[in-house]
């Protein structure tokens, strides 16, 4: 018996090309070709700007206080404290000040060898307990300044409690000096040189090294200027978010500081030092009813039982001891989020790609298709991978379109509507905000839908995909403003609903004590770092669903 | 009796037997009613357990353990959609207005097992949060000093906002069901029904919209009206009443079915 050799069969088709490009073609063919679900993708990517264009126009300012800080109200006058910087920003600019005038070029340098303060008594809620000692952000030091009215441009080299020596200049800029608080034994030496517009600030702990902090251009700084001493100590602000009422307090402090070794080089010969408030005095020490609190304009306030030493200068030879109650150098930071409220509006257009998101894989499930797509790929995972890509970059792109046309509307409308663009800042879409809001916005909507698929391809049903992800998304956001102040943050902390914490319209500085309560509209987490938790909430969906994918029978 | 109308009602009859028969051996119907269970009183007895009183003893302690229903309902809305649109998807439909021609039979036969089987899961659900705060609330401070109450079925309000809010549920299933009848797809219809029950909410916690608006909101969003009927303490301050809220998702439901009834009525299936 002989055996021939058997040629094995060999189809004479060519092998289908199995990479990735042509996956994701395929998985965009299916998509555009589905009349229904393009049409969902666009209106999906107009009911965004419909709604948050409509929502800025009926939230109007008018009625609401805090649109315009300094606007008089019914029962008085407006913010005293509240100036315009020279960024056209709304600020605090309200200090004790002593000084003298520097006409041209020179420098001014002193020593602090001592800052202290409290807390005011006042209403203090039940629960809180207002730490001792001064504010971390109390500010005690020397400042040039291009007038004594409020809002005009400054630089100063500061001593603080908390945060060490700062360069501080117009309200926002903000550079860190030497660290530590100071004392006696560690006192701290500042100085401040000025040449034409610009201002260079030093420190020093001994006098004799100095090392720069930085620069400072104020621009049309003009020839004569204030230069001298400064204290001003902040209020203590805490706000927590309960069931149906929030608990909020804002107490008076003072700050008391020594200064010695004071110089000022450039100043007219002979003269002396002046001494005054900037911005309207805001607080005394003293009971209420006393003849001093009664001599004061209407916006003042008068703190305590007993009479409290008074603010101002005490000067013994070379020694300076000024003290302040209340007051800051600082940009204006306002709680209400008038941008973010309608930002929200973006809910109604992420429930629009959310169904298309879970669509994309349920309608497959549920005409069979399924079968024919893994019998042409059958690397599941690949498929899934490749159907993400389309639905995340198509709907990232329509988004992006509706946020950038959306957001400069609305802000204008916003604007018109009565809120101050001093305090609610009309975001430019290169400004770094501006970017932020509206890439954030179109980087969670694409996130939602990603997590969308992979809830339907995990659930296989589109309704309790569709409801599971909503659910997710946005009940967090309606339960974080109706429970207390801790579950509320931790929600906001751990479901995807965080990514909308890029949406946040207001600015935040870090030298600006600010609460934050999601009752406002802020959020615990950084934006992007909510943003983090989200794409890993999507992330985590996409591998259980890859898992079950190549687990279970198509 | 006239012989047309006993005729009628024996149609209604087995129409609402077949339905029964078809929501029954779903298996998701089980799961459906069980997560709404396991979410009304789950988040509940949460909620209850985070409030502490003295510090917040002015609670509203009833609405807030059923602070449930709000994510309840979407369990709600998802039967009430695959219960129409799950026949739209299979084709069973057909065979559905083949034994039983006349449509709006069939739909009310639809609406009557629907509203029983949720107003007997929402008992259950609503009474088993309530159960939960008042074992809960005493050990956090609310024994009734200081304004706060012991939750109880025996005090009027308390009662009206848990029978509310198994209505509730009940008008929010028949809302639903209205909505798929008209839509059809089921993502559609859970996609839209769930943007109208919590945009509003949503939009009107962040107290920065226009006063009127905000107000003219809250009293027409299904949602928001609706769950007036689970406050119990500064009534003033609602947008609208209890029962009128009640009522405002109520014409909702309404106008609901009466749009699914006309598609029902007048397009091919």
């Amino acid at each position: 018996m002989s055996t021939g050799t058997i040629t094995p069969y060999r189809s004479a088709q060519q092998p289908g090309r199995d990479d990735f490009a042509h996956l994701l073609l395929s998985e965009w063919t299916k998509f555009r070709t589905v009349r229904g679900w393009v049409i969902a993708m666009v209106g999906a990517a107009l009911l965004t700007p419909l709604a948050v264009v409509a929502l800025a126009g009926i939230a109007s300012g008018k009625q609401n206080p805090a649109a315009n800080p300094m606007a008089p109200t019914a029962t008085g006058p407006g913010s005293a404290t509240v100036a315009i910087g020279p960024g056209g920003e709304a600020v605090t600019d309200d200090f004790y000040l002593v000084h003298q005038s520097l006409a041209g070029n020179g420098s001014v340098t002193a020593r602090v060898t001592s800052l202290t303060g409290s807390v005011l008594p006042g209403q203090v809620p039940r629960g809180v307990t207002p730490p001792r000692g001064p504010q971390p952000w109390a500010k005690a030091g020397i400042i040039v300044k291009a007038s004594t009215r409020p809002g005009s441009a400054y630089a100063a080299v500061l001593a603080t409690p908390g945060h060490g020596v700062r360069m501080q200049w117009n309200y926002t800029g903000d550079t860190a000096g030497l660290p530590g608080a100071v004392s006696a034994a560690s006192a701290r030496w500042l100085r401040l040189t000025r040449s034409g517009d610009t201002i260079t600030g030093y420190d020093s702990a001994d006098g004799s090294h100095w090392a720069k902090i930085g620069t400072a251009t104020l621009a049309g700084l003009p020839r004569a200027v204030q230069a001298g001493l400064f204290v001003a100590s902040p209020q203590y602000v805490t706000a927590t978010q309960g069931f149906a009422s929030n608990d909020f307090a804002q107490l008076n402090t003072q700050a008391a500081a020594v200064f010695d070794r004071v110089s000022l080089a450039g100043g007219q010969p002979g003269a002396t030092w002046s001494t005054g408030n900037i911005g309207a005095a805001s607080v005394v020490a003293g009971p209420r009813g006393d003849s001093r609190c009664r001599q004061l304009p209407a916006r003042s306030v008068c703190v305590g039982k007993r009479k409290a030493p008074a603010g101002g200068l005490a000067r013994s030879g070379g020694t300076f001891r000024v003290r302040e109650y209340g007051g800051d150098i600082a940009p204006y930071v306002t709680v209400v989020d008038p941008l973010g409220t309608v930002l929200k509006g973006t809910a109604i257009g992420l429930i629009a790609v959310v169904a298309l998101g879970a669509l994309y894989i349920a309608a497959e499930y549920r005409r069979g298709l399924i079968r024919t797509t893994f019998a042409a790929s059958p690397r599941r995972g690949r498929v899934l991978a490749a159907k993400a890509i389309v639905i995340g970059v198509v709907t990232f792109a329509a988004s992006l379109i509706g946020a950038a046309a959306a957001v400069p509307i609305a802000e204008r409308r916003l604007h018109s509507g009565g809120w101050v663009s001093s305090v609610y800042p009309v975001w430019s879409l290169t400004s770094a905000q501006g970017m932020q809001i509206v890439v954030g916005t179109a980087g969670l909507l694409a996130v939602a839908a990603i997590l969308a698929l992979s809830a339907g391809a995990v659930l296989r049903r589109s309704a309790g995909a569709i409801t599971a992800v909503v659910v997710l998304v946005i009940v967090p956001l309606i339960l974080a403003v109706i429970l207390p102040q801790g579950p509320a943050d931790w929600l906001l902390r751990l479901t995807p609903a965080a990514a909308f914490g890029l949406q946040q319209g207001i600015p935040q500085y870090s030298q600006v004590m600010h609460t934050c309560m999601p009752y406002n509209g802020c959020f615990p987490l950084a934006p992007w770092t909510g943003f983090a938790v989200s794409c890993a909430w999507a992330a985590a969906a996409l591998g259980l669903a890859i898992y079950l994918l190549r687990r279970r029978d198509a | 009796m006239s012989g047309a109308l006993r005729a009628q009602a024996g149609a209604l009859r087995e129409s609402v037997h077949a339905e029964w028969t078809k929501l029954r051996t779903v298996p998701s119907t089980g799961w459906l009613l069980l997560t709404m269970i396991v979410l009304i009183a789950g988040v509940g007895a949460l909620a209850t357990e985070v409030v502490k009183c003295p510090a917040t003893c002015s609670q509203d302690t009833t609405k807030l353990s059923l602070t449930g229903i709000q994510l309840g309902q979407a369990a709600v809305a998802v039967l009430a959609v695959l219960a129409v649109s799950g026949e739209y998807s299979s084709g069973m439909i057909r065979i559905t207005l083949t034994a039983m021609p006349r449509r709006l039979t069939a739909l009310a036969a639809k609406a009557i097992v629907l509203a029983g089987v949720v107003l007997a899961a929402g008992a259950i659900a609503t009474a088993g949060s309530v159960l939960a705060g008042r074992f809960i609330l005493p050990g956090n401070g609310f024994t009734g000093a200081y304004h706060s109450e012991i939750l109880s079925l025996a005090a009027g309000s308390t009662l009206r906002a848990a029978a509310g809010s198994v209505l509730y549920l009940a008008l929010i299933a028949l809302f639903s069901l209205g909505l798929a009848t008209a839509v059809r797809d089921s993502g559609a219809a859970i996609a839209v029904m769930l943007g109208l029950l919590y945009i509003v909410p949503l939009l009107t916690d962040l107290g920065t919209l226009d006063p009127r608006w905000h107000h003219r909101l809250q009293e027409w969003g299904p949602m928001t009206a609706g769950l007036a009927i689970q406050a119990t303490r500064n009534l003033k301050a609602l947008p609208t009443g209890p029962w009128p809220g009640l009522g405002v998702l109520a014409l909702w439901a309404a106008g609901a079915l009466l749009a699914g009834g006309l598609v029902l009525r007048l397009r091919d299936a």
